[in-house]
């Protein structure tokens, strides 16, 4: 049977030069025969069917339409054209704790949560005494929830969605929900409920999780359906096409305010005429020249490498290796060395940030934009050269 | 029609809409829910002094009557305006009818309104009383429900209406306040209904189709036993206010969808 089936679906949202129009602008609009918005299709012709126990993931880059349709299947918007039927209960993780009150007590909130999710109150109280466990906020949970911290907030909002055992769950990038516990129990029990034959529509930008947990993915290019089917071929196609433009020349990859834009990035050192070549051990330096349209102070340069199997080798920035960059403006260029580069042999994704200080504000990333490889001399497998040494002892020392 | 049967379902949420809007109204005063009480008994009581001390010509009890009455609209309208643009998260972050944030507003200021009845009856007897004002109590009595679910149907119809209307025109919340003044002249509160009647002539069938008209001198024949001016058009006037119900809801439902978007 299908949980989820999305007919010819379109959303178009009116933009509106300046806020909210207000009956001059309208009168104006009428009198100069003039549009005062104009269309945008966030989505368009998007059809497709999720199984009952069949867990789908959505994928595709920001504003490629992932939350709007998650949105509408969450019956949250509106759809334009089409329509979606959705068979069971459904829960989202979209919204946590949508509804929650600052004055009421958890307590208090719990029902008020359920209530505007449409549970019926006696299944509220039934499932009370887990959803409290789950949360796992103890006797805090007759506090106002305003004295909560916002992990706290997140982590009870979590705890409703999922302990009123929906049939069909749509999850966004909530695995990153709490602390680092919570995260694992969370999981665990959303890997419990795919286990339990529960559907589950997920968004997310780790391709990881997407590829070890999803049966079937889509990919969402512009609002269109622009390729579905296995998680391995999927995600990779994904990979390439958002790999394919060349950075620097006229488009950029990558998302962000882009105020501030990573416009070249070089590689002297390496080998290799398509894919930059590194060796293992010795130096791998990245020259990225960065362009400011307006001045940023305390601005952050992160890098990650991560596996094409998208595990995360090594991560840092600017922040926490130390190198203080007060302020940019206009062209720049900042150096990013590995010294003795501990990777072994292999192909590796290497991502590029701008952001600030607080993460708040992303200027530009660039996921998984730059492959290179890597040349391992020596025989060991893996992915981290450490030198290794054995003493041989027959004797027993 | 199937919007209409779904809010069963939504009762619970619908209660607790409603005791979290009176609750809120009067949150942090030391004597909380019973201002409810407290407001309309210090508001009688002033209309009576100074109507006493400065000896105008007006029938106190059929005044008062008047203000509850228009109270209740104008609570009802004014919140009207701001019932979904006030929650614009929630608008964006859930999906349950939208209809449930006017229908637990009106039902929150008829609550309030219920209580001030109560007071209103209370005073209308120890006034009674004390200035041997005769009160024709009648089986008319028996009408109340009938005249506040009237009242309500009106109220529910025009809430819908401007709050639909004002999440896609801010201008409503401003054009509210004049309109309600003008409306307030419009209606039997200050003055008999027989001064219109003999002063505005053939436009007096024109004045009776004011819904709150109907409202108005309908409470009065419930509470003082005044009759109301019963013809063919005021009774139109009050099937008017069904109407009223049904195209506000309708209106309301038909936009409903797009809030999310245009909030």
């Amino acid at each position: 049977m299908k949980a989820i089936e999305a007919i010819n679906l379109g959303k178009r949202f009116r933009l509106r030069h300046s806020g909210l129009p207000t009956l001059k602008d309208r009168f104006i609009d009428t009198v100069k025969r003039r549009r005062g918005s104009e269309d945008f299709w966030a989505l368009r012709n998007i059809n497709f069917a999720v199984e009952t126990g069949e867990t789908v993931g959505v994928i595709g880059p920001n504003g490629s339409g992932k939350s709007t349709l998650l949105s509408i299947i969450a019956s949250t918007m509106a759809p334009t054209t089409g329509r979606v039927i959705t068979r069971g209960r459904l829960a989202s993780l979209l919204e946590l704790g949508a509804g929650f009150h600052p004055d009421l007590t958890g307590r208090e909130n719990i029902f008020l949560n359920g209530a505007i999710m449409g549970i019926p109150r006696k299944m509220i109280e039934e499932r009370f005494e887990s959803i409290v466990d789950f949360s796992g906020l103890g006797h805090f949970i007759e506090t106002p929830i305003k004295f909560y911290s916002s992990g706290m907030v997140v982590r009870l909002g979590f705890s409703i969605a999922i302990e009123v055992d929906p049939d069909i769950l749509l999850v966004d990038e909530v695995l990153a929900v709490g602390d680092q516990d919570f995260q694992k129990k969370s999981s665990r029990r959303i890997q419990w409920m795919k286990e339990t034959g529960k559907t589950l529509l997920v968004v997310s930008h780790d391709m990881g999780t997407i590829k070890r947990f999803c049966d079937r993915v889509i990919h969402l290019q512009k609002g269109e359906i622009c390729e579905e089917g296995v998680p391995a071929g999927v995600v990779d196609n994904y990979i390439q096409s958002a790999v394919k433009l060349p950075p620097g020349l006229g488009k950029i990859a990558g998302w962000g305010t882009m105020e501030a834009v990573i416009r070249k990035v070089e590689f002297p050192g390496a080998a290799g005429n398509e894919t930059p070549t590194f060796t293992t051990g010795r130096d791998l330096v990245v020259e990225i020249e960065y362009l400011a349209s307006k001045r940023i102070e305390n601005p952050v340069f992160g890098y990650a490498i991560h596996t094409p199997d998208f595990q995360l080798c090594v991560g840092s920035n600017t922040q926490i290796d130390g190198c203080r960059v007060d302020r940019i403006e206009g062209e720049g260029v900042i150096k990013l060395s590995l010294p003795a580069l501990p990777l072994l042999g292999g192909h590796y994704l290497l991502s590029l940030s701008i952001h600030s200080q607080d993460h708040n504000t992303n200027y530009h990333r660039q996921d998984y934009t730059y492959p290179f490889d890597v040349f391992s001399p020596a025989g060991r497998e893996g992915i981290v050269n450490t030198p290794s040494r054995w003493e041989f002892l027959p004797d027993g020392g | 029609m199937n919007g209409i049967l779904e809010i069963a379902k939504w009762k619970d949420l619908i209660r607790n809409l409603v005791l979290k809007n009176l609750r809120i109204r009067y949150k942090g005063s030391a004597l909380g829910f019973l201002w409810t009480m407290l407001n309309p008994m210090f508001m009688m009581f002033i209309y009576f002094i100074f109507i006493t001390l400065l000896r105008i010509e007006i029938d106190l009890p059929s005044l008062l009557v008047g203000i509850l009455a228009w109270q209740y609209f104008v609570m009802c309208l004014s919140d009207s305006v701001s019932a979904i643009t006030a929650h614009p998260s929630l608008i964006k972050r859930t999906s349950f009818p939208r209809i449930v944030f006017p229908l637990s507003m009106v039902l929150a200021n008829l609550i309030n309104f219920l209580f001030s009845l109560i007071v209103l009856a209370l005073f209308l007897a120890v006034y009674s009383l004390l200035f041997s004002y005769t009160i024709q109590l009648g089986p008319a009595v028996l009408l109340l429900p009938a005249v506040i679910l009237l009242q309500t149907a009106l109220v529910m119809g025009f809430a819908c209406f401007f709050a639909c209307c004002n999440v896609y025109f801010k201008d409503i919340e401003h054009i509210m306040s004049i309109l309600l003044l003008a409306w307030f002249f419009l209606t039997p509160i200050m003055y008999r209904l027989e001064m219109v009647r003999d002063r505005a002539g053939q436009f007096f069938n024109l004045y009776l189709l004011n819904p709150m008209v109907p409202v108005v001198t309908l409470y009065r024949f419930v509470f003082l036993g005044i009759p109301p001016p019963l013809s063919p058009v005021f009774l139109i006037s009050c099937l008017s206010s069904f109407l009223i119900l049904a195209g506000g809801v309708a209106i309301f439902l038909k936009y409903e969808m797009n809030f999310a978007d245009v909030i």
